[in-house]
């Protein structure tokens, strides 16, 4: 069976073909404006990689904040529940994942099939959030790219208390001026986010092994500073950007997906 | 690193305030015998800190609070991470922090002191505040331990002969309550005796206060936040007596020996809401640097507002009256004009508010009673967003400009 | 989207929650009759309608919400804050008098506020005990309640008499029986009336002339009871508990996810038409009684799992799949509850989503989302 997701975020758009059970083709683009048009160019590009006939896909599963645009989809699942099934695939023995993304951050704890359990989101607040790293990247005119690597040399985190995203920055600002160690106050930075995103998830009852999903993932600093809240190592994969991808081919092959027990997407036909 | 011990200021050795050793040992006192309580046979019952003590100190029941400890977290700076824990568990991170740190605290024995000792009861008396009513349901289904509410219904422009009835109809409720838990019958006699002691404290506390009317005031709100603690805890014994009787005399000897809380006393602030328990030496340094002192405020005046309701010689009948009424059980605008009587009565030249984002009882009606301030006295008024105990919700860079951009005001 | 019954019938109920100041203003010129506004499931409305007036329940449009921030801070409920800015703006002007029954700490604090700085005709505070199990609590509500119907009489100067009590205890006997019906029928089939439809219905029952309601309600069973709908067994039954739910979308935004509302025990839901009133004895304490028996506010005090055992108890009748809590942001009482409430579902095996709303609400897409992640496991 040939299957294929989609994940519409709102940065870049992911495409995955699934034939029995293993990748074949992959695809990431940015999304731009027109999240469907997004989704047609990169399901069509990721069609080409595999060189298969849309024809020969069975489902099509759409996931992401603009899961709902993508009119070919046979269905939308939220990435919560792709992102389970996703980090699944890449590490069977996970049981919980962090996925914190530029707007919002998500903990789910699942089991050993990859079907979530609980879940929880902040996506109200950019406290422990990407958005919440660029502010300080930019009170602190460092590139958020460099953020990572600069706070592994800290010996001495600061401590940045604040739950709100702008006064935070101005505690950030305080010891700036205080003639603080810009690796100290990147360390700080990050155990903030881990704090806040760690909350969250403990409230559900975060499990070991833990997976990293989203951009942050990349961002080594927030990772060790997840580790040291949560007192194991988390799993980070080659493939974090496209768990949801993946888990949305995944659950497009699960028996019983194409009856449609989901949201239909704008635009399909009703059965 | 210099290793020499610091020189000592004489001025400052001067300003200290010699009673406070005696209310540490007294306190330390008070913790230990609570917490040896097994030893001693005696049973302890956690309390709010507006409920009626006296029939458990009549009935030789220790009283334990829970606030004063969340006041200990707050100071010991623990309450931020006592508050994560709680959100853990499932609690809102909007709720009052009092309840989140203690809720934390019991399962784990957190907090400065290793935990409170557990209750043989919980007396929760809902005259300061509805959030404690929920707050004991939750230690009642986690210690299985019998819970007495004392209901005293809010007098928003009346204390109503309903109420009144009902209030004291729970007063012997109370006293059935204990005497079951308790198995034995109160000794009236004594609760006479802990009853007129009771209200001797109250008038001690109230002396004590108002030695802040002198100009310079001998000591500052943030002494009484201090000295507070006896009164509430163990209001209607002769310790409460003796203590505030020494204090109150060496307050009189400052205002003899010209010895003022702050060196300089130009300004002269009155403080409403609760303290901001981990900041009171910081902020009371930076208003000291201003030549300010806080000579009164309305949360330590709390625990001797009611007297005038008290009947020395029936504190049983008399006290539903005393209970309901206290300043956070009355409307609005019968606050303000307390308020406006504190600033008559301290001659204050500004307020300082603490919209306290844990207390809503106590800071929803700031602002009204903010502009009834400046209508009937034209006094400025300074609001300050924190909270009593959860350091996430200070700013400090914030809070610091407002304090400056006030003071400049007064100057 | 599927509408499960003629979306004509309802609308009337729709149109006058959307804009319940129209529809009271109107009723007033129209009837020239009196209208006191309250804000809980606690308000004695059967002594109001015994005073000949028009029991308002205020829940907050929404709009200009700004003008709270001058009397509240941000951290109270935005319910309080509506509700206040509607009272600031003019648009409750048409009252004759507003009734605060205890209930929270922020609507104690409303209510000094509302008394300071509004003048819409009378303001009563109905004393309301705490608790609500003991001997000398019952006997307090009742006392407060027989005062509040003197003060009532003063205030609106109409004698209430036994007769339009016991008149007024019968009709919100028939309203809150033909409610429950209604609900009794939706549990066997949700098919036949859609969560919004019966959620403006519940809404109407609120605000508009109670005995327009109760025939135009009766009509409601009957068109019901009568209806052939298949039963759509696909759809997850869900539960819905929380305070006030202010939102009118989220009934909607909830069912289109694929769900099927079975319950819905909010303070302006189920809550409202629970229980009835014994016609016989003191009808004063008959009326009472009912608050004292009717399962709690979490701002009351009863026995202490009273509120979790329940819910429990609400989920196993209405056969349902999980529960979505609805809490408002910044409701203390229901936050408080929570935690030991969701451990008694987690025992149960019934698992359960807590969405914390404000009122206008941010953003529905997070909501779709979250409530979408919710079926995803359940299935």
């Amino acid at each position: 069976m040939i299957t294929v997701g989609i994940d519409v975020g709102s940065i870049t758009t992911k495409a995955v073909v699934l034939r029995d059970g293993k990748i074949i083709a992959e695809k990431i683009a940015p999304t731009g404006y027109q999240p469907q048009a997004a989704a047609e160019m990169v399901f069509a590009e990721v069609l080409s990689a595999a060189m298969l006939p849309a024809d020969d896909v069975t489902t099509v599963v759409a996931t992401g904040y603009g899961r709902s645009r993508v009119s070919f989809a046979g269905r939308s699942v939220t990435e919560i529940s792709c992102h389970a099934a996703g980090a699944n695939f890449l590490s069977p023995a996970v049981r919980s994942v962090i996925d914190i993304g530029g707007q919002d951050s998500k903990a789910l704890v699942m089991d050993a099939t990859g079907r979530v359990k609980d879940f929880a989101m902040n996506d109200k607040c950019a406290a422990g959030t990407g958005r919440f790293l660029e502010v300080m990247a930019g009170a602190l005119g460092v590139g958020l790219d460099a953020f990572g690597p600069i706070s592994l040399t800290s010996e001495a985190p600061a401590v940045i208390s604040s739950l709100c995203t702008v006064f935070a920055e101005s505690e950030v600002i305080s010891l700036i001026s205080k003639g603080a160690r810009r690796r100290d106050i990147i360390a700080g930075i990050h155990a903030a986010v881990a704090a806040r995103v760690v909350a969250m998830a403990v409230r559900i009852g975060l499990t070991p092994p833990v997976m990293m999903t989203g951009g942050v993932a990349k961002n080594i600093g927030v990772v060790k500073a997840i580790e040291a809240r949560i007192g194991s190592s988390v799993i980070v994969s080659a493939k974090a950007q496209l768990t949801g991808a993946i888990g949305a081919a995944l659950i497009a092959a699960r028996p019983g997906s194409s009856q449609g027990s989901g949201i239909r997407s704008q635009g399909s036909e009703e059965p | 690193m210099n290793t020499e011990p610091k020189p000592i200021d004489p001025e400052k050795e001067k300003r200290k305030i010699k009673a406070v050793g005696r209310m540490k040992e007294i306190m330390t006192g008070y913790y230990i015998e609570a917490k040896t309580a097994e030893q001693s046979g005696k049973k302890i019952a956690w309390i709010t800190s507006g409920g009626p003590v006296e029939p458990l100190i009549a009935m030789d029941v220790i009283p334990v609070y829970p606030e004063n400890h969340g006041a200990m977290i707050g100071a010991a700076k623990m309450g931020s991470d006592l508050c994560e824990k709680a959100e853990a568990m499932g609690y809102s991170r909007d709720l009052c922090s009092y309840a989140r740190a203690d809720i934390a605290c019991a399962p784990i024995n957190g907090g400065p002191i290793g935990g409170l000792p557990k209750p043989d009861m919980l007396v929760c008396c809902n005259n300061i505040c509805g959030t404690v009513l929920k707050w004991y349901q939750v230690q009642a289904r986690h210690f299985r331990v019998p819970l007495f509410i004392f209901d005293t219904p809010f007098c928003h422009t009346e204390f109503s002969a309903e109420a009144r009835r009902y209030v004291r109809r729970q007063v012997d409720e109370y006293v059935a309550f204990l005497e079951g838990v308790c198995a034995r019958k109160i000794d009236l006699e004594r609760m006479h005796q802990v009853g007129r002691l009771s209200l001797a404290g109250q008038r001690l506390w109230q002396a004590v206060l108002d030695t802040s009317m002198h100009k310079p005031a001998p000591m500052s709100a943030f002494d009484a936040f201090f000295h507070l603690a006896l009164i509430v805890t163990l209001r209607g014994t002769q310790t409460v007596v003796d203590y505030y009787t020494a204090l109150l005399a060496e307050m009189k000897e400052r205002i003899e020996n010209r010895i003022s809380a702050v060196p300089k006393e130009t300004y002269r602030l009155l403080w409403d809401n609760l303290p901001i328990w981990y900041r009171t030496r910081w902020m009371s340094d930076k208003l000291a640097a201003h030549e300010a002192c806080l000579v009164a405020d309305t949360y330590t005046s709390a625990w001797c507002g009611t007297m005038k309701y008290i009947d020395e010689n029936d504190f049983l009948g008399s006290m539903a009256e005393a209970y309901s009424r206290i300043y956070l059980n009355i409307g609005v605008d019968e606050m303000a004009q307390n308020v406006i009587a504190m600033i008559d009565k301290y001659a204050a030249d500004g307020i300082v508010m603490h919209s306290n984002r844990s207390c809503k009882p106590y800071s929803f009606g700031q602002y009204d009673i903010r502009k009834i301030i400046q209508q009937q006295r034209d006094v400025p008024v300074l609001l300050i967003e924190a909270d009593m105990v959860d350091e996430r919700s200070f700013a400090e860079s914030q809070i610091d400009t407002r304090i400056d951009a006030f003071m400049e005001m007064l100057k | 989207m599927k509408e499960s019954i003629n979306m004509h019938e309802f609308q009337p109920f729709h149109d006058i929650i959307t804009d319940p100041f129209d529809y009271a203003r109107n009723w007033k010129e129209t009837h020239r009759r009196k209208i006191v506004g309250h804000f809980c499931s606690y308000t004695p409305e059967e002594i109001i309608h015994a005073a000949g007036a028009l029991p308002f329940r205020i829940f907050g449009s929404g709009e200009a919400v700004s003008l709270s921030d001058e009397h509240l801070q941000a951290y109270s409920c935005s319910f309080v804050r509506s509700a206040l800015a509607d009272g600031l703006s003019g648009k409750l002007d048409f009252l004759d008098g507003t009734v605060f029954p205890h209930t929270c700490d922020t609507i104690q604090r409303l209510s000094d506020i509302w008394r300071i700085n509004l003048g819409m005709g009378f303001h009563t505070d109905i004393g309301l005990p705490v608790k609500i199990d003991t001997d000398s609590a019952g006997e307090y509500l009742k006392s407060v309640f027989k005062k509040f119907k003197t003060e009532l009489s003063e205030n609106l100067d109409y004698t209430i008499t036994t007769a339009d009590l016991k008149s007024a205890a019968h009709l919100y006997n028939r309203l809150r029986r033909d409610m429950q019906r209604i609900s009794d029928l939706r549990r066997e089939n949700p098919s036949i009336i859609s969560s919004n439809d019966l959620q403006a219905l519940t809404k109407a029952s609120m605000i508009m002339d109670r005995e327009a309601f109760s025939q135009k309600l009766a009509a409601v069973v009957n068109g019901l009871t009568e209806k052939q709908t298949r039963p759509d067994k696909s759809r997850k039954r869900l539960v819905l508990s929380g305070g006030i739910c202010n939102i009118p979308s989220v009934h909607t935004l909830i069912e289109d996810c694929g769900a099927a509302i079975v319950w819905d025990d909010n303070c302006s839901g189920a809550r409202y038409f629970e229980g009835s009133i014994d016609p016989d004895g003191d009808i004063i304490e008959s009326i009472a009684q009912r608050y004292l028996e009717k399962i709690e506010c979490p701002a009351k005090h009863a026995a202490l799992f009273r509120r979790g055992d329940a819910l429990v108890n609400i989920v196993k009748t209405n056969r349902a799949d999980g529960v979505i809590f609805l809490f408002l942001k910044f409701c203390d009482p229901h936050a408080f509850d929570y935690p030991y409430i969701k451990e008694l579902l987690d025992k149960e095996g019934i698992a359960s989503m807590l969405l914390e709303l404000e009122m206008p609400l941010p953003s529905e897409e997070q909501l779709k989302t979250r409530c979408q992640a919710f079926l995803e496991t359940l299935a």
